[in-house]
Formats: C-alpha cells, sequence, structure tokens
C-alpha cells in the first residue's frame, strides 16, 4: 500500500488540474464573427490549393467570406449556407462525410489498428501457448531434482 | 554549348548505370568478382555525368543563357545571385538534375565505404540496384523531362524568373537540397533490403549498415522537413506550418515509415525477430518515395506545389509500379524462408513497446496515405469529386501522436524481455511527476482545455522518460571514469535527445493549435486594434516598384517595434503575393500580414494579427532533433552481452551490435 | 529451438507469401485507378453551370450607369465575362473581347457583359476608355461571383440564346475560338443532338 500512495497523489493532482482546466469551456451561442470564421474554415479555397476560404485572400476566398457573413445577417442556419457554397463549389468541402462511401476514409484507418493490435494479441498468446506446452524438458528437471537435494 | 554539355552529361549518366548494372549483373550471375569489383567505377561515372550535367546547367542559369527552354522559363536577368543559383530546382526538369547528383553521390559513398566488399555478392546486389534506380531518373532527363530543352525558334532576351514564392527568402537554397540527400538516401536501405532477400542474408552486417545509413538519410529527411515548415510560415504567410498539402505528405510517409524501421531494427539486432517485417518497412519507405514524386508531379492532386504536368506521370507511375513488384515478389518469394522462430516473452517489455511504436507510426502512415490519395479512389469508383482536407488529417492523427507520447515516455524505462508491473511503477514515477507537473504549470498559466493539457502533460511525461535515461547514462558514464559527453552519445542517448526534440515539437504545435488568436482588422492611419494583449497600430503604407514587381509596404507597430508586412504585385501573376512579419519570442510569435492593400497612399489597409504561442519552440525542437540524429551517430560505449543484464538492474546505455550470430546459409 | 518447421503450404506456415500477395493485388489496383485519372488542372474546365439555366446576373454598369439583367438578354448569346483590371491575363485577352464584340454588333445576335469584383470604378472606367469596350460591366460584392462559382479570374461564360450555360473558359478567350463554339453550339442544337 505505501507503494501506491506516490501514484494515488499524482492521480489527484492530475485529475484536480485537468477538472479544473476543463471546467470554463464557455459554451453558449457562438458569435456571428465566430460562426462567420468557423463556416469559412470547412471551406477550400477554390484557387489557392491547400488553403481554407478563412486563410486565403484570393479573389474567389473573399467573394465566398462576403457571402457567408450576407447569409449570416440574413438569418440562415450554418447548415443552409454550407449547403449554399457546397452547391456553387462542389468539391470544396474540407472533411469527407461520415456515411457511404466516403465514410471509409474514416472507417478503415481505425479498422486496421483494431486488426492490427487483435493481431498482435493473437501472436502474443499463440507465443504463450508455445512456451507453456514446452514447459521444462526432462533434462531440466533431473537438474533441479540434484540441485535441490545437494542444497 | 550548356545544352551539349549537359546532355552529354546525362548520356554519361545513363550509359554508366545501364552498362554498371549489366556488368554487376553478369558478375553476380558468374561469380566472377572481378567484374563485381567494376561496380565502383561504374558509381563515380554516374556522379561525375550527373554533376556535369548540374555543371552545365548552372552556368546556363548563371550567363542568362535563353537559349535553354528550362532557363527561359525559369531564368531571369533581374533574379538575384543567390537565386539564379537555387532555379536549378525551381522546377521539374532542373529538380530531377538535383536527384541525380544526389543519387550519385549516394552510390558514390556506398561503393567507397564498402571497397573492401565489393566482391561480396550483397554489396554486388545493392550496387546493382542503385544503378538502376538512376537509370531510371537519367533516363527520365532524355525524355519527358528534359532540362536542356533548347527554344524553338528565337532566343528571348529575358525570362520570367522563379516562381515569385521561389524568391522571396534563402530557404530556398537549403530546403529543397536537404530534403533531396534524406529522400533519395533512402535508396540506400532499400537497395541493401533487395540485396539482403535476393541472397538470403539477413544478418549482422547488412543490418548495422542500414540502420546507420538509413538514420543518415532520416536526419537530413526531418531537418528538410522541419525547413519546409518553416519556409511555409515566414514565406507564404497563411499563419500556417503545415496545412497536409499532398506535397507535404509525399515528404512525411518516408519519414514515417522509417522511423517506424529505426525502433524495429533495434529489435531485430536483439532478439533476431522482425527480419521480414525490416525489409517490408524498407521496401514501403522506397516506394513511398517515388509515390510521393509521382503524386506531385503528375498533377494529379492539387497542391500549393504543383509542377505543370507533364508526360513524366506515366514513367513515374510505372516506376512505383515496378519498384512495388520487385518488393512485394521478393518478400513473397523469399521472406517466408528468412523468417526467424523468435518470440516476444512479454507485451510489457521493450520489444513489446517497439512493437507498438511500429503499429502506431503504420496506421500514421496509412491515414496520412488514405487521405492524401482517397479523393482519386473516390472519384474512380463515384465520379464524383471529394475532397479531404486538414481537419480530417488533424483529427485522425491526434491520438496517435498521443498514443507516440506516452510510449515515448514509458519505452525507455521497460528493460527488454519482461517486466514485472512493480518495476515499471518505479522507473516511470518521477517521469510521471514531471508530466504531472507539466499540466499544473499550463493550467496555472492559464491553458484551458482538454486536449491539449493532455498533450502538455504526456509530453512532460516523455521529456521525463528521456531524461531519466540521459541522467542514468551520464552517471554510468561517471563511475566508468569517462567524460559527460559519453552518457550524451551513442544510438540509445542521442534517441533519448531526438525523443526531448519531438517532445518539444509536440508542445509547441499542441499550443499554437489550441490557444492562437486571431484578428483581421481594417485600419485607417494611426487606428489601432488589440489583440491577446499586444496593441497593433496600422501608421502607414509605402509603394516601391521595380521593373520585376511592385511592394506595398505596411507599416505596422507592434509592442513598441515597426513591422513591416508587404504585398507583392508580380509582373506574371494575377494574384499578389504577401510576405509576412514575423516576430518571434519565447512565449508566442506575433504574426502579421498586409491582406488587402490601402486605396490609395493614404487608405486604410487590412491587417492581419495573428497571435501564435510556442511557434518559435518548433524551431528548436527541430533543432534539438538534428543535434540528436548527430549524437546518435557518434560512437557510443561498447554494449554488455545482453545475456548479463538482471531485468531488475540499471544498465548503461548500449550501443555497438551484440556479439555476432551466425548468418543463416545463404540461400540458393 | 524447438520442432523445426516443416515446409506446409498454408496460410500459417507462409505469412510473407500470403501478407505479399494481398498487398500486391490492393497495390496493383491501387496502380490502375491513378493510372487512370485525369490531371486536376482538366477539372478546372468542369463547372456546375454547364447544361444548366444561367444563374441571375443583374446590376448597373460601371460605365454608364444603365441597368442590365441578362434576362432581357434572351434570344442572344451572351459571353459573360469575370474580369479585373489587376490582372494581368485579363487584361490581354481584353482586345479579343472587343473583337468578338464588334464581329457581332451588326447581326446583333451575341452581346458581351462583364462582372468586375475587388476593382475600382474609376480604374474600370480609364481602362475601358483607353482600351475600348461599350458593353455592360456590372460591380459585385461578391455574389454573382460565388453565385457563378467561379474560381478565379479571367473566366467567361458563353450562354446561349435559351438562356443555357454552353461553355466554360478559363484563362484567357480567343475571338476566333468564341466564334468556333458558337457555330459549334448552334449546329448541335439545330441538328437537335
Amino acid at each position: 500500500m505505501r507503494r501506491r500512495l506516490p501514484w494515488i497523489a499524482l492521480v489527484l493532482v492530475v485529475g484536480g488540474a485537468l477538472a479544473i482546466g476543463t471546467l470554463d469551456t464557455g459554451g453558449g451561442a457562438r458569435s456571428d464573427e465566430e460562426r462567420a470564421a468557423h463556416l469559412a474554415a470547412g471551406f477550400r479555397c477554390p484557387t489557392c490549393r491547400g488553403q481554407s476560404v478563412a486563410d486565403s485572400d484570393a479573389p474567389a476566398a473573399v467573394a465566398i467570406r462576403s457571402q457567408i457573413d450576407r447569409q449570416i445577417d440574413e438569418g440562415r442556419s450554418d447548415a443552409e449556407i454550407r449547403d449554399y457554397v457546397l452547391s456553387r463549389y462542389p468539391r470544396s468541402e474540407q472533411v469527407p462525410p461520415r456515411s457511404g462511401l466516403a465514410g471509409l476514409v474514416w472507417v478503415l484507418p481505425v479498422a486496421g489498428v483494431v486488426l492490427a493490435v487483435a493481431g498482435l494479441a493473437v501472436g502474443f498468446r499463440r507465443w504463450r501457448v508455445v512456451a507453456d506446452r514446452r514447459g521444462a524438458s526432462e533434462e531440466d528437471r533431473v537438474l533441479v531434482e540434484r540441485a535441490r537435494r545437494s542444497s | 554549348m550548356n545544352a551539349a554539355l549537359g546532355t552529354a552529361g546525362v548520356t554519361l549518366g545513363l550509359a554508366a548505370s545501364v552498362i554498371g548494372a549489366l556488368t554487376l549483373a553478369v558478375g553476380l550471375r558468374g561469380r566472377r568478382a572481378p567484374l563485381l569489383r567494376m561496380g565502383r567505377s561504374y558509381a563515380f561515372l554516374v556522379l561525375g555525368g550527373a554533376l556535369l550535367a548540374a555543371f552545365a546547367m548552372e552556368r546556363a542559369l548563371l550567363t542568362h543563357d535563353f537559349s535553354l527552354q528550362y532557363v527561359a522559363g525559369n531564368g531571369s536577368r533581374s533574379t538575384p545571385l543567390l537565386y539564379t543559383f537555387a532555379s536549378l530546382w525551381a522546377a521539374l526538369e532542373g529538380s530531377i538534375i538535383l536527384w541525380s547528383v544526389v543519387l550519385g553521390g549516394w552510390l558514390v559513398a556506398v561503393v567507397v565505404r564498402f571497397r573492401d566488399r565489393l566482391s561480396d555478392p550483397l554489396v554486388g546486389w545493392a550496387t546493382l540496384t542503385m544503378l538502376v534506380v538512376a537509370a531510371f531518373f537519367f533516363a527520365l532527363m532524355l525524355g519527358p523531362a528534359n532540362p536542356f530543352k533548347e527554344v524553338a525558334g528565337a532566343v528571348p532576351a529575358d525570362g520570367p524568373g522563379p516562381n515569385p514564392l521561389l524568391q522571396n527568402h534563402p530557404l530556398m537554397a537549403i530546403h529543397p537540397p536537404m530534403l533531396y540527400v534524406g529522400y533519395v538516401g533512402f535508396t540506400v536501405p532499400f537497395a541493401f533490403a533487395v540485396a539482403a532477400l535476393v541472397t538470403g542474408r539477413v544478418g549482422e552486417g547488412w543490418l548495422t549498415v542500414t540502420r546507420r545509413w538509413t538514420l543518415v538519410s532520416w536526419g537530413f529527411l526531418t531537418t528538410g522537413i522541419v525547413l519546409g515548415a518553416w519556409w511555409s510560415y515566414e514565406v507564404l504567410g497563411w499563419g500556417g506550418y503545415w496545412a497536409w498539402d499532398p506535397v507535404e505528405n509525399a515528404s512525411f510517409l518516408p519519414w514515417l515509415t522509417g522511423t517506424a524501421y529505426l525502433h524495429s531494427v533495434v529489435v531485430q539486432e536483439r532478439r533476431g525477430m522482425l527480419r521480414v517485417w525490416n525489409l517490408s518497412l524498407l521496401a514501403a519507405t522506397f516506394s513511398l518515395t517515388i509515390l510521393g514524386t509521382f503524386l506531385t508531379r503528375s498533377g494529379v492532386l492539387d497542391s500549393v506545389h504543383s509542377f505543370t504536368e507533364s508526360p513524366i506521370g506515366a514513367w513515374l507511375l510505372a516506376a512505383f509500379a515496378a519498384t512495388v513488384a520487385v518488393s512485394v515478389g521478393l518478400i513473397g518469394w523469399r521472406g517466408d524462408r528468412l523468417r526467424s522462430p523468435g518470440r516476444i516473452d512479454s507485451p510489457v517489455s521493450r520489444e513489446g513497446a517497439f512493437l507498438a511504436n511500429n503499429v502506431v507510426f503504420a496506421a500514421f502512415a496509412f491515414v496520412v496515405l488514405l487521405g492524401t490519395v482517397y479523393p482519386l479512389v473516390y472519384e474512380a469508383l463515384k465520379d464524383e469529386p471529394l475532397s479531404v482536407g486538414r481537419p480530417y488529417f488533424d483529427r485522425m492523427t491526434t491520438p496517435l501522436a498521443l498514443t507516440l507520447l506516452f510510449l515515448m515516455a514509458v519505452a525507455p524505462a521497460l528493460p527488454w524481455r519482461k517486466a514485472s508491473g512493480a518495476l515499471l511503477r518505479d522507473r516511470v514515477q518521477w517521469p510521471a511527476w514531471v508530466g504531472a507537473g507539466a499540466v499544473v504549470v499550463a493550467v496555472a498559466a492559464g491553458a484551458r482545455g482538454l486536449a491539449p493539457l493532455v498533450a502538455f502533460g504526456l509530453g512532460g511525461f516523455a521529456a521525463g522518460g528521456a531524461l531519466r535515461q540521459l541522467v542514468l547514462a551520464v552517471r554510468a558514464a561517471r563511475r566508468a571514469g569517462r567524460p559527460l559527453s559519453a552518457g550524451l552519445v551513442g544510438r540509445t542517448n542521442g534517441g533519448m535527445v531526438v525523443h526531448l526534440g519531438v517532445v518539444v515539437i509536440a508542445v509547441a504545435v499542441a499550443a499554437s493549435s489550441a490557444y492562437s488568436h486571431s484578428r483581421t482588422a481594417t485600419l485607417e492611419e494611426g487606428e489601432s486594434t488589440t489583440v491577446a494583449g499586444h496593441t497593433v497600430t496600422y501608421l502607414g503604407a509605402t509603394t516601391e516598384t521595380d521593373d520585376r514587381k511592385a511592394t506595398i509596404r505596411a507599416e505596422v507597430e507592434v509592442d513598441g517595434e515597426v513591422r513591416a508586412p508587404a504585398l507583392h504585385e508580380f509582373r506574371n501573376a494575377t494574384q499578389a503575393i504577401g510576405t509576412p512579419s514575423v516576430q518571434w519570442g519565447v512565449v508566442e510569435d506575433v504574426y502579421l500580414t498586409l491582406r488587402a492593400a490601402p486605396d490609395g497612399e493614404a487608405g486604410a489597409a487590412t491587417v492581419g494579427v495573428l497571435v501564435m504561442p510556442l511557434a518559435s519552440w518548433l524551431w528548436v525542437g527541430g533543432g534539438i532533433m538534428a543535434l540528436g540524429t548527430v549524437l546518435s551517430l557518434l560512437p557510443g560505449p561498447r554494449r554488455r552481452r545482453p545475456e548479463a543484464e538482471a531485468p531488475a538492474e540499471v544498465v548503461a546505455p548500449v550501443d555497438e551490435p551484440v556479439a555476432p550470430r551466425a548468418d543463416p546459409a545463404p540461400v540458393g | 529451438m524447438g520442432a523445426t518447421t516443416t515446409a506446409r503450404a498454408g496460410v500459417r506456415r507462409r505469412p510473407a507469401l500470403w501478407g505479399a500477395v494481398a498487398v500486391g493485388v490492393v497495390l496493383a489496383l491501387f496502380v490502375v485507378v491513378l493510372a487512370t485519372r485525369d490531371p486536376a488542372t482538366n477539372r478546372t474546365v468542369d463547372s456546375p453551370l454547364l447544361g444548366e439555366p444561367a444563374r441571375a446576373l443583374a446590376g448597373e454598369s460601371v460605365l454608364d450607369g444603365e441597368s442590365f439583367d441578362l434576362r432581357d438578354a434572351e434570344g442572344r448569346w451572351v459571353l459573360v465575362n469575370f474580369f479585373a483590371t489587376w490582372c494581368e491575363p485579363c487584361r490581354k485577352e481584353h482586345p479579343q473581347l472587343v473583337k468578338f464584340a464588334q464581329d457581332h454588333q451588326v447581326a446583333d445576335d451575341a452581346r458581351v457583359v462583364s462582372v468586375v469584383f475587388q476593382d475600382q470604378p474609376e480604374d474600370v472606367e480609364r481602362w475601358f476608355r483607353d482600351n475600348g469596350g461599350n458593353w455592360p460591366v456590372v460591380d459585385t460584392d461578391g455574389e454573382i461571383v460565388v453565385d457563378w462559382s467561379v474560381s478565379g479570374v479571367p473566366e467567361s461564360y458563353l450562354v446561349d440564346p435559351a438562356g443555357v450555360v454552353r461553355a466554360k473558359i478559363v484563362g484567357g478567350v480567343d475571338a476566333t475560338k468564341l466564334d468556333d463554339l458558337l457555330r459549334r453550339a448552334s449546329a448541335q442544337d439545330e441538328g437537335g443532338s
């Protein structure tokens, strides 16, 4: 028990710090500016390759941002704005959907890791079974007996 | 004259590599040592040909010989000297010249290093493989990517110069060559892997060689990647250092599999296991370099780096297919006979930790590869476009990165073979306290949010683990009467320093991703805005015009210092190119961009302000990683035989390979 | 060392071979996929507008204040040109637009309309004054740019007399090529493609 004490203390310290650290995560409705920035970051800039609409200053990106701002002012929802931008720039969504064939891109890596870990687990079990089965050979037993008797 | 010289160089290189490969093939088939030894001369000829071509191209660029299409498209009289020199690798054809020079260099290094073993079939096969690869690149230069093609018609008087983005920063002169030395360098371990598969010799000698050479290439590649991130941050002006752009991913993928190899090869040295897996990793690393080159040069993917598409895509794809076919074929044919019957006793052991490391790195590489090529696969199947952007990569790689931090913390404390829970708990105790301390300090400093705090905690834990190992090594060195520094060199200790560098980078990434503040403000002259405690005042703008571009510089005062982000309007570009102004700080960087020029001299300017905490730690971390790589390569203390180790005893860090194991009889 | 492994063929006995086969098959398929892809730049010529009725385009001309609406032009071909005075290729293609407009002035079967974005009205006026062209030039705050899925300038769209977008031209127009497009598209309509 005494050896475990420092570990209990550690868990308490870290837990406490994390609790404080994750307490006030703000929450609540986003401001218009935040909504605009968040929406813009979800689209890829049509011309500049690799930058999001929020980051880029290409004319197309600036135009899209101004449209997002206008539609937020008009009161449209995030989903409606996203649909509109996608209807005009079909390849620009930064993140593929979670379902269907596109969703595979989310599923495959996770499946891969699960398979690999399962494979390793099977491997370890088989190695242990082999080791147990081998056990001690007859010569080893005789050796040990002799040593025990002589000590 | 330059065209003739250059073409002569390329032809020499091609001839030398083809004839050299044939000579070695005959020598290997008939086991004729004199033929095998000739491999050395051919290697030198290959390097000579490449250097001649490079010299010819540089001469053409520096003398503004616009009769060459490459110079006409990339050179200009008004480009400064350094960038004219660097325009050798500014575009596709020239960069292949650089590739062949670097490959020639590695070839010569191999034949010089192994000059006493040239008649050994292992070395023979490796040299043969490298010559075949060299032949491919020279063939590219005589075929679809000819840098010495002459201009049809009248010779222009001047050229447009390299892409404006490539003239902005002296890093342009260092980043590509560094990257290439590392990238191309992976050809060497691949060649030895092929040689090992063909000759069936996967034992001692092959192992040490490939490990050290891979480490050197890996070190250069790491530095090249970090420099690329720095360039992205300082030059491109979008306020970030990594966009998961296909070209960035192309350089990152071989780094991931290379790192996995550097760890699992230690298991092979110690326990003789994972031979075929290591061979596969080396084959994968090299194949990824070819695939990466294909993806970025063929134009199938949009990218910031995209060169124009050309028939080179088909050639590179063919090279990738051939590389994969050879690797898969050899492993399928030979692999099972080379497998070792060993086993790993327990998952809670250093072998177990290295296995876990490999699983995570393999998953990491899979995620990056999948995300990069999935748009192509999806489009092939559904005929609809799909894009996979930064948020995907960030989300999928974060848990993997955190797992790696955890492994980095725990693995140095794990003994080989088997560990009891009690032993492990003792050893990781004070690193765990370092991790806890990191979380407490971060929370006390105001950091909030679960993900970054977990990252800080694990980072501290990992740093503690590495430091513990270093402290023990230094103490052991003192006890043995050696200088302090002996505790810092050698594979394990150097590796711990590299881990420290990784932790610094991980913490920097976590902080700059989670806690950055940004604001875009349109300011009149004299107007200020405040971002994260920094007062930013727009003072005015100046415009300079020269024959290349018009530059609008905005003077912005931040915390008392005047900085000047700028916009350049180049004559041949449709969009203005921004130059950010970055104010480095230990705690945070203040990153300024001029997003929209003022209307007229006295108008309002749109200034972007980005405050990035700990961003400068990225470059410090990169430097530490480079230092650690150098330390790793320096000779360390002699290794004790592994049988002499008791699990509970603290061992002096070991470096040199174990007592030699007998090679299995060469197969076939 | 334990019992020697007999060389029985079977998945468990020869994992390297079966692993290699599996990996080989996947990679072969992958290579096939890569080999059949079009270069990315070709995709820029695709557009969700092609074959669809043209989107809204209306506004006041910067040059003379007259209002313009694309729907009023029905019955004629319209070349919608997205343009900016600070864009070098736009400036280069301008004479071709002037030529195209002049060629079709008599028959009045085709018109040009330009859309500018992020440009100063004075600069636009000056440009048209110095370089010719008397068609409507509509300014936009971005709405028309986004509505027409424009990625950059210059981009031009050819709208047929029925109001359907028939072609997208990126990177600079050529008057002769435009006429060709016009002729081919008309022939297609008449032939009842």
